[in-house]
């Protein structure tokens, strides 16, 4: 038994941190990072040109296709190194959701199509799974696409659409056909969102944020060369990108960076009940990380963990959310003060320490973590179901 | 990077696992609990022929040079079977100490242990020094060339069948690790039975005499040969614990699948699936922190010994989680003292308590 990474791949760690640190970082989203202040579209896309133009935006793809083909480990290492500067998340919809579904079962002329834009960030996707109707129980969506020709129709509506307002195309799932079983005749679809017939709603959450959307499509005209794959085929489409490798899925580094800005806070006032609070979180998150370095030895060498990564996902999420809590339990009465995520923004100097508002925010925005990506309840069932066998 | 058990090591689990099936189920255990030195000697000579009591001694002292690794192997096999064997006490403890000290005898105190013929307990808690074992009152004291033991220890693991103690003392006020015959004059032994069916021994002395041979390590030397007793120690223990979390959830998923209540097998209930599914989480991030600490353990990490007050605080809780579950899932049939399950539950409330419980490692942890 082992835990050390190899020289190379310290080396490899080296260099990322290095090109991270560098003059080119795009410094308005540094600072903005550094002070916890939302990003404009502008700022996303500086940030993603910025990975792209050290060559590693295809960081989880096959070279074949413009990905750095990475190891495992070595992807491990990247996204550590990007959550511990601090950058804001690669946005998965476009690099690690529709891309791979485009470069596994897509034809020559839609990898040809689609790939490049999505390395080079020219394009935003954006991702339309879930429904009104249809939450964890996803394949009992309704939005249909009827074909007529060699156009595709599509009429229903998509919801909790992450950052709709600021995409160009949106993947999604569709009903082709109504069959007996619900997965069968559902189809991928990639949409592209000037399309006539197309309407984004924001959707404000707790926080007071706009990050979803709803998204309606009425008689919405798609060229038939936009279906991926196969007819009917969508839902294998659909579990083949929810299986795929969900690296980082944890969020450790985050974690470990915001623990010590919540240290430096309660350092102040030696608070030995919030102090004890921590630990125990610092902890749990060790397991955590652990139990990620497991995941990844077992990766690396050639292996799949499936159940496992749910608990990634559960625990994972529990430790984000309860990191949040002792922010708003350092800030006290002064979670009162609203401003909202966007507050530093604002010209009023804030009442009370600077970090209360964006904590009372982000508590509550991060209720949202043990719900998406297959609620942790769902995480429950598939752990019984696979290990357990109940 | 590489986490599988080597060859070796998977034969060893193996190995005790095959043992703990023919020779170990609940009835065997039950006999040997009821027995008067609460443990089975014959389990005990069978450990020694198997060379199971050879494992973390240097090759040097007649053992097989095997490390952490191999030891909690060994540990998550015993805790699978909540084995009682003071395996503990007189393999591990005793044997760190030996080796780490200069006794001109060591070597051959430890042939006598691997052999199975000889027990030796190490002495470390007193009565009124909570977990703060380094403050203890126990000490030896010098009158000319001759040296004195005065004090009283408390809950010596498998005190009253050893046949050698090392005492935690101080002398000439620093910390000091003797080392006393069990029969020798002003030593006095009371046994008790522990909540989980092992025993323990409270020790008291009067004027107990040694020679200065007897010192096994003092100051500095004495003090970092002790924690790292404790380390190992708690490093077994939690194997053990997630040996006997993995039996715990494992038996509660059968049992589920098997009683029917409202004609069809509670297993179908998705309230009791979520409980199973928290104890297999809890016992798998043990695991983790297990192997962690193992690992550092193995190559003397200078953060060890936080990754071992983590690994403690996570077994208590754990411990409990898992334990509680358990018993709750199997309804009446958990709280029966005929049934296995209620004694893991016993065995994580005894885990928790040693060598610093969950609220103990978390304050050290904190103060890192």
């Amino acid at each position: 038994m082992d835990i050390s990474f190899s020289e190379q791949d310290l080396q490899f760690q080296e260099e990322i941190r290095a090109g991270l640190n560098g003059s080119e970082f795009p410094a308005n989203v540094r600072e903005k990072q550094e002070k916890g202040t939302a990003l404009t579209k502008a700022d996303m896309i500086d940030f993603h040109k910025f990975i792209h133009s050290k060559g590693w935006m295809g960081y989880n793809w096959p070279v074949e296709y413009g990905g750095t083909g990475w190891s495992p480990v070595q992807i491990y290492l990247f996204l550590n190194e990007l959550a511990l500067a601090q950058c804001p998340t690669i946005l998965p919809f476009g690099l690690s959701m529709v891309g791979p579904v485009i470069y596994t079962f897509g034809n020559q002329e839609q990898k040809d199509r689609f790939l490049p834009d999505i390395l080079e960030f020219n394009t935003w996707w954006c991702q339309g799974y879930s429904e009104p109707g249809s939450g964890s129980d996803l394949a009992s969506l309704k939005t249909k696409a009827v074909l007529e020709g060699d156009h595709y129709i599509v009429n229903g509506s998509k919801t909790w659409t992450t950052l709709a307002q600021n995409a160009d195309w949106i993947f999604c799932l569709v009903r082709t056909e109504t069959t007996q079983k619900k997965q069968e005749g559902i189809s991928f679809l990639l949409i592209d969102m000037n399309t006539p017939g197309i309407e984004v709603k924001p959707i404000i959450t707790i926080d007071g944020d706009h990050e979803v959307n709803s998204v309606f499509f009425t008689d919405v005209k798609v060229p038939a060369d936009q279906l991926i794959g196969e007819e009917g085929k969508g839902w294998t489409y659909a579990k083949f990108l929810l299986a795929h490798e969900r690296f980082g899925i944890a969020g450790v580094p985050v974690v470990k960076v915001q623990i010590e800005k919540l240290k430096n806070i309660t350092a102040e006032y030696n608070d030995a009940d919030l102090s004890k609070k921590i630990a125990e979180l610092e902890i749990d998150l060790e397991a955590l990380e652990f139990t990620e370095l497991r995941t990844l030895a077992a990766i690396a060498e050639g292996g799949h963990p499936g159940a496992e990564s749910s608990i990634l996902k559960i625990r994972g999420t529990e430790i984000q959310q309860r990191l949040t809590e002792l922010f708003v339990e350092a800030a006290g009465q002064y979670i009162l003060p609203y401003e909202g995520p966007d507050g530093f923004e604002s010209n009023r100097t804030p009442a009370g320490p600077d970090y209360a508002s964006p904590s009372v925010a982000q508590y509550l925005n991060y209720r949202k973590t043990s719900i998406y990506g297959g609620s942790n309840e769902i995480q429950k069932n598939i752990i019984a179901k696979a290990i357990l066998g109940v | 990077m590489n986490l599988n058990y080597s060859d070796e090591q998977n034969m060893l689990r193996e190995q005790v696992l095959k043992f703990c099936e023919t020779n170990y189920d609940f009835i065997d255990r039950e006999k040997i609990l009821d027995s008067d030195s609460g443990y089975s000697e014959e389990n005990w000579k069978q450990f020694a022929e198997l060379g199971w009591l050879a494992v973390p001694f240097k090759e040097d002292n007649g053992g097989f040079n095997f490390g952490p690794i191999e030891l909690t192997v060994l540990f998550e096999e015993f805790g699978k079977a909540l084995v009682v064997e003071p395996y503990l006490s007189s393999v591990v403890m005793s044997g760190t100490v030996l080796e780490g000290s200069n006794h001109p005898d060591k070597s051959s105190i430890i042939e006598k242990i691997i052999s199975g013929e000889h027990q030796v307990s190490v002495a470390y808690a007193e009565a009124n020094i909570g977990y703060n074992f380094l403050d203890c009152v126990t000490a030896v004291s010098k009158d000319g060339d001759a040296l004195s033991l005065n004090g009283s220890k408390s809950l010596v693991l498998n005190g009253g069948n050893a046949d050698q103690f090392i005492v935690l003392a101080f002398h000439e006020n620093s910390p000091a690790l003797v080392l006393v015959d069990a029969d020798v004059k002003g030593l006095s032994v009371q046994s008790f039975k522990t909540l989980d069916g092992q025993t323990c021994g409270e020790l008291t002395f009067e004027n107990v005499s040694l020679n200065t041979e007897s010192i096994l390590a003092l100051g500095d030397e004495a003090e970092s040969l002790f924690n790292r007793m404790v380390d190992i120690s708690i490093l077994c223990i939690s194997a053990e614990a997630v040996g006997a979390m993995t039996s715990s959830y494992m038996k509660t998923v059968q049992y589920t699948k098997e009683r029917e209540q409202f004609a069809q097998p509670i297993s179908n209930f998705q309230v009791l699936q979520h409980r199973m599914v928290d104890m297999f989480i809890e016992t798998e991030l043990t695991k983790s922190l297990l192997i962690k600490a193992t690992l550092q353990l193995d190559s003397d990490d200078p953060e060890t010994g936080n990754t071992i007050s983590a690994l403690k605080v996570q077994v208590g809780k754990a411990g409990r989680l898992v334990g509680q579950h358990a018993v709750q899932l199997h309804g009446g049939m958990g709280v029966s003292n005929e049934m296995s399950i209620g004694h893991y539950l016993k065995r994580f409330t005894a885990i928790d308590s040693m060598f610093g419980n969950t609220q103990h490692h978390i304050n050290k942890y904190q103060a890192k």
